[in-house]
């Protein structure tokens, strides 16, 4: 039934520094099955987007590399393709959606140009057609009145809409994976909710699997089926959307589903909090981790046991596809 | 603290206007006009926090900073504590300025990255004359420091050396250095991460109980804003489209565009598939606002009326007499006889 289209295997990128290498991503390992979406959760710096960005080896080389693992993809070590294979992969069959939309289009080109240029390097299309086809692409954004709008040049368009031109450019191709890198971040919230939907039904209609990287987990809810929760470059907590909303088990997990204020007229029914909770501290520097646990300075719940080595990924509950684990000795 | 429903009014605006020219041509003259403020009056009470919403571009910074004057307005008045402050010369300006403060959203472009923390501080005190010794500066500092959760030792340090969290509580620090009643928060913790910004949100809750302060809250962030306000109002296009108490705007929205944010609000439980309100469209450019009420082209219970009149902001019936709409419908929809009564 779940059909694993992307395997993820104890991948580790490291980056290096004047003071010293850094993992960004430090051993991170997981699945990305067809149709479904795979959400990657955590604050800034805890390698999220470096885990996305090494899955399309768009790491910049120096100073970063990749140091370790296999990305699996159609049963091949993404990791031992030359570049020229690669290039034939990104864009094509792996696609990826940046952060910014106002700096990740060129200025200078229209739109039609930029997606143009995708379209005829992956496919062997006439000229005219991979105009009509660009057209096609803006109208199944939701762009109105594609045939004008594609002559445009990006800073005509605003945020939402060279969002769309991005996310038209990366299903150009019919990818079979696509990965969102914070795809809503820099938008409103009604903006935001227009770009979800139109995902989501993208999703439905094409199949492709998504990884969507988010900070905020209230679209981590509404859009994923499995949520990987990232700390430091550790994966501390995975597992299903239902088991991770339901039963958070990681501290980390909980202190970020705390620290968000709810709604009064939240449907969940929670009652509103008069003080938020916190999580105490700030994220360690990569460069300077604690021995042990690297959540530890921050946990409330921290025993001298989490000071002496790094607890394991351990499994708490299996599940059909996908096991709920979490990287803590202790059950609370 | 002060009771909010009798409490004093600390300011006061009144029809703020703010028009940014566009100039073009050869001449240089004027071809166009950003109406990024039309015509918003409210007031706000002392100790309390008014949040104020609404989409990139809808004018809530203009308006935040309108206020301080920091961008002259065009036309209107702003009283503070019933004085005109529209009027008055550059150094009474100045002299007012201790009183009301702001913290910018973006704490790594607000901080010059060439003083230290000590000399940020010291900056607002020397200029204001707030201490008379060397001594007296330096305790001071020391104050804000703890006041805001810095460590001590931390103050000879430079803004490159903290995180975005503290950077910001540097921010606060700095704007608290002058014993100011009444703070404008543009955005203060939109940069932030989750974590950190709810220590922020605390923090700023507890100065407010500590230091009996005013807040102007402006963010997108509609949780957050429910969070910390007291009441909150609701800018789209340069003009308020509704404000009310906070739980009053959440629980009963009257205009459709406060309905279709709150909708849009992605809610963190799995196991919930709510129905939204999906806005179509970008918000209309200020440089040429549609006729008639703004949210019209956006909006799914617009009629031909919608297009010519433009409703202005008006009780609703069956709240308290501080909910206000900008919606030719909104009255209509929710009033019966019986909550008159009440009300």
């Amino acid at each position: 039934m779940n059909e694993k289209i992307l395997e993820v295997k104890n991948l580790e990128t490291s980056f290096k520094l004047e003071d010293g290498v850094v993992k960004a991503v430090d051993d991170v390992s997981f699945n990305v099955y067809k149709g479904k979406t795979l959400g990657i959760v955590g604050e800034s710096g805890c390698g999220k987007s470096v885990t996305s960005l090494s899955i399309m080896r768009l790491i910049p080389n120096p100073p970063g590399k990749i140091s370790g693992g296999q990305i699996i993809y159609n049963g091949k070590n993404l990791l031992d393709y030359s570049p020229a294979e690669m290039r034939k992969i990104r864009g094509n069959e792996i696609s990826m959606i940046f952060q910014e939309p106002m700096t990740s289009l060129n200025p200078v080109f229209t739109i039609g140009n930029q997606l143009i240029e995708a379209i005829e390097l992956h496919q062997k299309l006439s000229s005219k057609e991979c105009r009509e086809k660009a057209i096609e692409m803006l109208k199944l954004v939701g762009i109105p009145s594609p045939a004008t709008r594609i002559d445009d040049y990006p800073h005509q368009l605003s945020g939402g809409m060279r969002q769309r031109v991005m996310i038209a450019m990366a299903l150009s191709c019919n990818p079979h994976v696509l990965i969102a890198d914070e795809p809503t971040t820099a938008l409103d919230v009604t903006i935001q909710a227009q770009i979800l939907e139109l995902l989501r039904e993208l999703q439905d209609r094409v199949g492709m699997a998504m990884i969507l990287i988010t900070h905020d987990l209230g679209v981590v809810a509404e859009v994923c089926d499995d949520v990987m929760v990232m700390y430091a470059g550790r994966v501390v907590e995975t597992g299903t959307v239902e088991e991770i909303f339901k039963n958070p088990k990681h501290p980390y997990t909980r202190g970020l589903l705390n620290s968000i204020p709810t709604l009064s007229k939240d449907p969940t029914g929670k009652a509103k909090k008069k003080r938020l909770e916190t999580i105490p501290g700030i994220v360690p520097s990569l460069l300077d981790l604690p021995k042990g646990c690297r959540f530890q300075d921050r946990c409330t719940f921290v025993k001298d046991a989490c000071r002496t080595s790094e607890p394991e990924l351990r499994v708490i509950k299996s599940g059909e596809h996908l096991d709920h684990s979490i990287r803590c000795i202790q059950d609370i | 603290m002060t009771d909010i429903n009798n409490g004093e009014v600390l300011l006061s605006v009144r029809n703020l206007i703010k028009r940014f020219p566009i100039k073009g041509g050869i001449l240089n003259r004027e071809v166009a006009t950003v109406r990024a403020v039309s015509d918003v009056s409210f007031d706000i009470k002392k100790g309390e926090t008014l949040g104020l919403v609404g989409e990139s571009g809808c004018g809530k910074s203009t308006l935040g900073r309108s206020i301080l004057r920091l961008i002259e307005p065009t036309a209107g008045e702003v009283f503070y504590r019933g004085q005109n402050i529209i009027n008055l010369e550059h150094e009474e300006m100045r002299r007012l300025r201790r009183k009301m403060q702001i913290i910018f959203q973006d704490p790594y472009a607000s901080l010059n990255p060439r003083m230290t923390v000590e000399q940020i501080l010291s900056e607002p005190i020397e200029i204001h004359g707030l201490a008379k010794s060397t001594e007296e500066k330096r305790k001071r500092i020391f104050k804000l420091a703890d006041l805001v959760g810095l460590r001590k030792d931390s103050i000879q340090r430079y803004p490159h050396e903290f995180s975005g969290g503290q950077r910001q509580r540097i921010c606060i620090a700095r704007a608290l250095a002058v014993e100011p009643e009444f703070i404008v928060c543009d955005e203060p913790v939109s940069a932030l991460d989750v974590s950190i910004q709810a220590q922020i949100v605390n923090l700023l809750q507890d100065l407010q109980k500590e230091l009996g302060l005013t807040y102007l809250f402006i963010a997108h962030d509609l949780k957050v804003v429910e969070h910390i306000s007291t009441r909150v109002a609701v800018m789209y296009l340069g003009k308020i489209v509704e404000i009310a108490e906070s739980e009053v705007l959440y629980e009963n929205p009257q205009h459709p565009y406060t309905q279709a944010l709150l909708s849009a609000i992605p809610i963190p439980d799995p196991t919930l598939k709510k129905k939204r309100i999906i806005l179509k469209g970008d918000v209309p450019s200020p440089i040429n606002p549609p006729n008639g009420c703004h949210f019209h082209p956006r909006c799914q219970k617009a009629t031909d009326q919608c297009k010519v009149v433009w409703p202005k902001l008006e009780g609703v019936k069956g709240d308290s007499l501080v909910h206000e709409a900008a919606c030719l419908y909104a009255d209509k929809r929710h009033g019966s006889d019986e909550s008159i009564l009440k009300g």
